[in-house]
């Protein structure tokens, strides 16, 4: 199958065979980028599709060339959302922050050659491969086997994302280079630590979830259908029957899944923030604590989407008071962002200002999400479109952020150039400006539903006002949409004839992972396995010639840093 | 990937599959002789399988909350009677786990060959077990029960059906150590068989803990 010729071929060197080298690799890094190729292509494909359906909003008539050819029954729609939400949530949220970054970047910063297991790694990637093949073809095949080929793309996901889980957490555990101790870790890597375990426990939930819907579809079994809901209910129960065991099931999953996608871009941004800012992060071990606390609160707060969704949960109050102790270790991490930036010569680029705008949205996102916390205004006050500015705010846009900022600060050590810095400022403030255009109103068009207009005039009004606020949203996101194409021009630029970057280390920064060439060698750190002597976050330490120590520096190394510079 | 095709690579990954059930640690398969000029610390396999326990349980408390939900809600449970054959392997897979430590003690007494009698027992006892568990399922289709009757027979049919295939995982990491020439690796003998054994022991713990759901549960 793979015809590798090159028999003289030194290990993993790039000469070899298409297929041997970037197909079949099991390095490390190629599989995280591999992850992240995956990641951008599904958000240009999920972006299409949010284009779609708000043009689809606002102007119900218009027939769009390909999807007039799939027939435009109302399912079409109701497909697109759910294949939007599953990409973007699946492939992008999950999958490029934990599995793509992680991939590549885990094994350097802790000093390890590769991950525990290759082998299991380079599978999970292809079975992710397979999912999104699966995920995609839904939309374009008959409905019912539709569903039952999405449930089983989710389930294939569930077990790429449980041997991905398996493998991060076994590599940090046992894998970590010498003098890399648990204090010692970066955030990224605590970030993806705790993730994997989060990742671990309800990945396994979703999968069993997965296996009982689809012997429900296969099997003729009744474990959710509705019909075996209704009779085992009392008869006034029927009018909102719905399954609420999978509700249970599957929120116990989705709800932690935020986590999931956040967990990682905590880390990230917490070590963008310390480097940009040229300090050391404010009190890293309660940021540790707050990572952690995220993780073990996010696992508990399942039962709060009970009653958004206006049912009557087995306990409000306790759920009520989960969630808001997710307010805790959020707030913990927000103020020592801030501590950490307080005062700082801060570094304004491009990764700088996509962390800042992080923050940014994390906080209008997470202030909606204080109103859905409570219980009882959640199920009054609240619809659709609120609940969907809120997620797509605190999660989609806030993680996509993210991401974009972990790509500026990586990609001079993934591909050894710079992204165009100036590009990257401008596509950052229209994505900046643009997603508060689209996501503000929304929260603006859901209070707006529910207010109570009693006089018909009243309610006339209200309704123009809506339409005029849906036509602005659709507005922006396609303004929103356009400025990434400035985006995908400044990658795929900036990837063959971008800015070479000569050092090692162009952003000072202190991680083993700039301590190896741009980009790093096929075993990554050559013949010597590298060795850890300090924190992660050695910035402005007073009597050092340069601002910064590197982890891999010795005591007695840094004295002459005064002299060589690293 | 040193002066090979890249053929081998996929045959292994081939063999990896063959695993299923999150069962990753089952001993070192994944070793590679190559690129690594470090020893690999075998510390990984154990850590992995302590893991993969702990998702595997996930999995499983997922099914029996959702068990424990319909059966407390529901106003027209039909009550399945397990077939007593299940007792039967009950006893062949508990039996199987004394012929494991059996196997392991012999090994540490370097006693290859009494370790070898001993491993090969404990398959066959796995093999007995899962072949017993379809006489089970047979028996309840001759009786008409199929695991769309009614709420309980489904639980049965997807409790034992996810139950065999994970213990199928560990049948295979059982044939694994016993196959597998241990002279190369960077896995002992007898760590591996101690890996297995975790798993084992596990799938052990979880039939009776299933068997007491459905057993209290009917």
């Amino acid at each position: 199958m793979a015809t590798d010729h090159s028999g003289t071929n030194h290990d993993g060197s790039p000469h070899g065979g298409f297929l041997s080298h970037y197909v079949f690799s099991t390095d490390h890094k190629v599989i995280g980028l591999n992850y992240l190729w995956l990641a951008l292509f599904s958000v240009f494909l999920g972006m299409a599709m949010s284009l779609v359906m708000r043009i689809h909003l606002v102007w119900p008539g218009a027939h769009l060339p390909f999807f007039s050819g799939l027939g435009d029954s109302p399912e079409r729609y109701a497909a697109l959302t759910t294949l939007h939400g599953s990409l973007m949530v699946f492939l992008v949220l999950t999958a490029a922050p934990q599995a793509g970054f992680g991939n590549y970047f885990l094994p350097l910063q802790i000093g390890a050659r590769e991950m525990a297991f290759p082998k299991l790694n380079l599978l999970a990637f292809w079975a992710t491969v397979a999912s999104f093949l699966g995920l995609t073809i839904t939309f374009l095949i008959p409905a019912y086997t539709a569903i039952t080929l999405w449930i089983v793309s989710v389930a294939i996901f569930c077990t790429a994302s449980l041997a991905n889980a398996l493998n991060f957490s076994v590599t940090v555990i046992d894998l970590r280079g010498q003098g890399m101790t648990l204090p010692r870790l970066p955030l990224t890597v605590w970030a993806w630590f705790i993730n994997a375990i989060l990742g671990m426990l309800i990945f396994s939930i979703l999968l069993a979830s997965c296996v009982c819907l689809l012997s429900d579809r296969l099997l003729s079994t009744h474990f959710f259908s509705v019909m075996n809901f209704v009779a085992n209910q009392p008869a006034g129960a029927i009018a909102t029957a719905v399954p609420v065991l999978w509700r249970r099931l599957f929120w116990f999953f989705a709800q932690a899944e935020v986590y999931v996608a956040m967990l990682p871009c905590f880390g990230l941004i917490t070590h963008l923030i310390s480097t940009f800012s040229r300090k050391p992060v404010w009190r890293e071990r309660f940021v540790v604590l707050a990572l952690c606390g995220v993780g073990v609160f996010g696992f508990c707060v399942w039962g709060q989407h009970m009653f958004s969704s206006g049912m009557n949960p087995f306990s409000p109050l306790v759920f009520s008071l989960l969630a808001s102790s997710l307010g805790v270790p959020a707030t913990i991490l927000l103020i020592s962002w801030i501590e950490t930036l307080w005062d700082a010569r801060v570094r304004l680029n491009t990764a700088m200002l996509f962390a800042l705008g992080f923050i940014s949205l994390f906080l209008s996102g997470g202030l909606s999400g204080i109103f859905l916390a409570r219980h009882d205004l959640a199920s009054a006050a609240v619809s659709e479109d609120f609940v969907t500015g809120h997620f797509h705010l605190v999660m989609g846009v806030a993680a996509a952020f993210a991401i974009l900022g972990a790509l500026f600060f990586w990609f001079p050590k993934m591909f050894g150039r710079r992204l165009n810095e100036s590009l990257g400022k401008i596509h950052f403030w229209l994505t900046f400006a643009g997603v508060y255009c689209v996501f503000m109103p929304m929260h603006w068009l859901g209070l707006m539903a529910h207010s109570r207009v009693s006089s018909a005039n009243g309610l006339a009004s209200v309704a123009a006002a809506g339409s005029s606020i849906r036509n602005f949203i659709t507005g922006a996101i396609l303004l929103t949409a356009l400025s990434q194409g400035l985006f995908l021009a400044n990658f795929l630029w900036s990837l063959f004839r971008g800015e070479r970057v000569l050092e090692n280390n162009p952003w000072r920064a202190t991680t083993l992972e700039w301590t190896v060439s741009s980009p790093p060698p096929a075993d990554d750190f050559g013949p010597s396995d590298p060795v850890v002597y300090r924190g992660a976050y050695e910035f402005s330490v007073p009597e050092v010639a340069e601002d910064f120590v590197p982890q891999h520096l010795a005591a007695g190394q840094v004295v002459k840093a005064r002299e060589s510079g690293e | 990937m040193p002066g090979t095709t890249a053929t081998p690579d996929i045959e292994i990954i081939v063999e990896d599959i063959g695993g299923g059930g999150g069962d990753d640690g089952d001993g070192g398969s994944d070793d590679g002789k190559r690129r690594r000029k470090w020893p690999a610390s075998p510390k990984r396999y154990s850590t992995a399988i302590a893991i993969g326990i702990v998702a595997i349980l996930m999995f499983f408390m997922a099914l029996a909350s959702a068990f424990i939900v319909l059966r407390s809600s529901s106003r027209v449970w039909v009550t399945v009677h397990l077939p007593p054959v299940l007792w039967a392997n009950t006893c062949v897979l508990l039996a199987s786990s004394f012929t494991l430590e059996a196997a392991r003690r012999r090994l540490s007494l370097a006693d290859v060959r009494g370790f070898r009698k001993f491993w090969m027992f404990t398959t066959v006892l796995g093999f007995l077990f899962v072949a017993g568990q379809l006489v089970a399922w047979r028996q309840l289709v001759a009786q008409g029960i199929y695991i769309a009757s009614n709420q309980a027979s489904s639980f049965f049919y997807i409790f034992t059906g996810a139950h065999a295939v994970h213990l199928l995982g560990g049948v295979y990491a059982l044939l694994y150590v016993l196959a597998r020439k241990f002279k190369e690796t960077s896995v002992s003998r007898s760590t591996a068989a101690e890996i297995a054994s975790f798993y084992w022991h596990f799938m052990d713990g979880l039939w009776v803990f299933l068997l007491a759901l459905l057993y209290l549960g009917k």
